[in-house]
C-alpha cells in the first residue's frame, strides 16, 4: 500500500490519537507443538500433553491429517493455568488427532465471501464484519475462522482463490461513506442492493484485542467519524489474556467515549465454560462468594467490573456449543447465572459450523437445542436471553424448539419436529421471522442433515439456488 | 520458525511492532529493526501492527526477500534490544515502498 493510499485521521482523530498509549503485555505464548515434542516448553508446562499424545501429533506432522497445518497451536500462560484443572479447557486448547480423523468440511462455512465487497469485510443485514487481525493469543481448536488463522486459500465468488486478507482503514472508510451516500440519496434503500444503512460495525479476526491500544483506537474514531453508531468488538481476550484490559486500555476507551460519545462500543466477549472464570477449590468444585454467587478468577472479575464501570459500553457473551467442553447444560446454566450476574449479558450459543474437521466438534444440532434448553431450566427469566443459533448463509437461523411428538397428518413428522426461525437474512431484513419446519434427524449436525425431510420452508433455507451476490447482482444491472 | 523483518522497513522504522511484542525480541539498528529469531515467539502479534507491511513469517517471506531471514538474525545478535515505540523517522512515509533500499542500511 502506497502512502496516497493510507488513511489519513481527521485532526479530531489526530489529536485523539496522540493521547493514546500503548501497554506492555506479558502474556507468555507457547506457539506450535515444537517446544513441546522438544522439551522446550518452560518446566510445569512439560506435561501439558502426555508422550502418547505428542506422538499421535507428531505421526500426523507433514501429511494431509497434520494437525497443526489445520489449525495453528497456541495458548497463553493465562489459560494454562486454567487448563491444568479443567479437562472441557484443555480438549478447547489442546491439539489432538481427533481433530483430523475426518476432514469432512467447508473451506468458508457460511460462504462468507459472497458478502465481500471489499477484502476483509463481510457486509451482511445492516451489519459489516470486519477482519482485523488474524490471530488470537491462544486457539481455540474448534476455531470456525480456521481458514483465516491457518491463511489457508479461499474460494471467491468469481472463482479466484487466494488467502482471506484483512481490513485496511481506508478502504473500510469508503465503502460505508460511499454505500451510506447512496442509501440516503435513495430515501433508505441502497438503489442496487436495497440494504439499509450501514451503522454497525463487528470487529473481528482473529482477535482485535491482540493490536496495540492505538491500533484500535485508529479504528475506532474512524469508524466514529465515517458515521458508524456502534462498533462491536469479537473478543476471547477475556479468558485468554484478562489483564489485556488494564489501564492503558481502558484509559484509551474514555478518551475514545469523550470524544466520540455518539460512537457505542459493544464487547462481544467468548466465555465456552465457567472454568473459563470461576476458581475452584482442591476436590475441583467452585467456591462460594460470601457476597453472593461464586468466586471468579480475580483478574477476569478486575477487567469486567471495570467494563461495567462504563455505562455506555455493553458487554453480550456468545459461544457455540463444542463437543467435550460445553455440551453440559449444568456447566451451562452456572455459566449463564453468574455472566449475567456480573453484567455480563447471555445472547447466542451456536451450532458449530462445517468448518473443516467439524466432526471432531460438532453437537447434533437437535442435542444441542436439548442441552440449552435443559440447561435454562431453573434460570429467572432475564437469565435465559440466550438463543440457540445456526448461521445459514442465507442469515442468522435459531433453533426455536424441538418437538418428540408426531405432528398428527405430516408425513415425515412421525418423530416429531423442529422449528427454525430466521432471525436476519444476510442480504435484506424482510426476511426475519419466517420458518421452517423439519422432520426430526437427532444425527443431523449442519442444515444437510435435513436435505431429505423439509416440511415447510418458508424461510428459504432449503432453496438450492445461492442468493445472489451483490457484485452478480451489480453486473447484471450493469 | 520466526518472524521476519523485511526491506521495507529500512528507512521507515515505525517501530509499532515494539509495542506488541510480548518477549521483546525486536533489536534496533540505526534504520532499521530485526527480530531475534531465537527468541521470537512466532505470536503473530507484530504483523498486523507494522504500518509498511515489513513482517512475515518465515515461510511466507518472498522470494526477493529471502536474504533478510539471515540478516536478521545475524544483526540481532550485534544490536540492542528495543522494547518501547519511538518516534519515526520524520521522512518515514516517503520511504515507503521504495526499492532497493538494502544499500541503504545502516549498520
Amino acid at each position: 500500500m502506497t502512502k496516497a493510499d493510507k488513511y489519513q485521521p481527521s485532526e479530531k482523530g489526530q489529536a485523539f490519537l496522540d493521547t493514546v498509549n500503548n501497554g506492555k503485555y506479558d502474556r507468555q505464548i507457547i506457539t506450535g507443538m515444537k517446544k513441546f515434542m522438544e522439551g522446550n516448553a518452560p518446566e510445569d508446562m512439560k506435561s501439558f500433553y502426555t508422550t502418547v499424545e505428542l506422538q499421535a501429533i507428531s505421526d500426523l506432522k507433514g501429511t494431509a491429517k497434520d494437525v497443526e497445518a489445520r489449525m495453528p497451536v497456541k495458548i497463553t500462560r493465562h489459560y494454562f493455568e486454567l487448563a491444568k484443572d479443567s479437562k472441557p479447557i484443555q480438549v478447547l486448547v489442546k491439539a489432538s488427532p481427533k481433530e483430523t480423523y475426518d476432514l469432512d468440511g467447508a473451506a468458508d462455512p457460511g460462504k462468507q465471501m459472497d458478502y465481500s465487497p471489499v477484502e476483509g469485510l463481510i457486509h451482511k443485514y445492516e451489519l459489516g464484519l470486519i477482519y482485523v487481525a488474524s490471530t488470537c493469543s491462544a486457539h481455540c481448536r474448534f476455531c470456525y475462522r480456521e481458514e483465516l488463522i491457518a491463511r489457508k486459500e479461499v474460494e471467491r465468488p468469481d472463482g479466484t482463490v487466494a488467502p482471506k486478507g484483512l481490513a485496511q482503514i481506508r478502504e473500510i472508510v469508503d465503502y460505508i461513506q460511499d454505500h451510506n451516500a447512496k442509501v440516503q440519496a435513495n430515501g433508505g434503500r441502497h438503489p442496487e442492493t436495497g440494504r439499509e444503512k450501514l451503522r454497525e460495525i463487528l470487529m473481528s479476526g482473529g482477535d482485535p484485542m491482540v493490536l496495540s491500544n492505538r491500533n484500535i483506537a485508529a479504528w475506532w474514531s474512524a469508524l466514529a467519524e465515517a458515521g458508524i453508531e456502534s462498533i462491536r468488538l469479537g473478543t476471547k481476550e477475556l479468558a485468554f489474556f484478562p489483564n489485556r484490559f488494564d489501564p492503558s486500555f481502558f484509559d484509551m476507551m474514555d478518551k475514545f467515549h469523550s470524544n466520540y460519545p455518539g460512537t457505542k462500543i459493544r464487547l462481544m466477549v467468548h466465555f465456552n465454560h465457567p472454568d473459563e472464570f470461576l476458581l475452584k477449590d482442591a476436590d475441583g468444585d467452585y467456591i462460594e462468594n460470601p457476597q453472593g454467587g461464586l468466586e471468579w478468577h480475580p483478574d477476569t472479575r478486575r477487567a469486567v467490573e471495570e467494563l461495567k464501570r462504563r455505562n455506555w459500553l455493553n458487554i453480550d457473551n456468545q459461544a457455540p456449543i463444542i463437543a467435550d467442553i460445553n455440551n453440559d447444560p449444568d456447566a451451562l446454566r452456572i455459566m449463564q447465572r453468574e455472566l449475567k450476574q456480573n453484567g455480563v449479558e447471555n445472547h447466542y450459543f451456536f451450532c458449530g459450523r462445517d468448518i473443516v474437521g467439524h466432526k471432531a466438534f460438532n453437537v447434533p444440532i437437535e442435542e444441542a437445542w436439548r442441552i440449552l434448553n435443559e440447561s435454562q431450566k431453573g434460570l429467572s427469566g432475564v437469565e435465559t436471553h440466550a438463543r440457540l443459533s445456526i448461521t445459514h448463509y442465507k442469515g442468522k437461523t435459531e433453533v426455536s424448539a424441538v418437538t418428540s411428538d408426531p405432528l398428527p397428518g405430516v408425513a415425515g413428522a412421525e418423530n416429531g419436529f423442529v422449528v427454525m426461525k430466521l432471525l436476519r437474512g444476510a442480504a435484506d431484513a424482510p426476511d426475519r421471522g419466517k420458518v421452517t419446519l423439519l422432520g426430526r434427524n437427532p444425527d443431523a449436525i449442519w442444515f444437510s442433515g435435513y436435505d431429505d425431510r423439509v416440511l415447510f420452508d418458508e424461510a428459504g433455507l432449503f432453496t438450492n439456488a445461492r442468493k445472489t451476490t451483490d457484485a452478480e447482482a451489480v453486473q447484471k444491472a450493469s | 520458525m520466526t518472524f521476519v523483518v523485511v526491506e521495507n522497513c529500512i528507512k521507515c522504522k515505525h517501530t509499532d511492532c515494539v509495542d506488541v511484542c510480548p518477549v521483546d525480541c525486536f533489536h534496533e539498528g540505526p534504520n532499521f529493526l530485526v527480530i531475534d529469531p531465537d527468541e521470537c515467539i512466532d505470536c503473530d502479534l507484530c504483523v498486523p501492527e507494522c504500518p509498511v507491511d515489513a513482517i512475515y513469517a518465515e515461510d511466507e517471506v518472498p522470494a526477493d526477500q529471502r536474504q533478510f531471514i539471515e540478516l536478521n538474525a545475524e544483526l540481532a545478535a550485534i544490536w540492542p534490544v528495543i522494547s518501547q515505540q519511538i518516534d519515526s523517522p520524520e521522512d518515514a512515509d516517503e520511504w515507503d515502498g521504495v526499492a532497493d533500499k538494502l544499500a541503504l542500511l545502516e549498520r
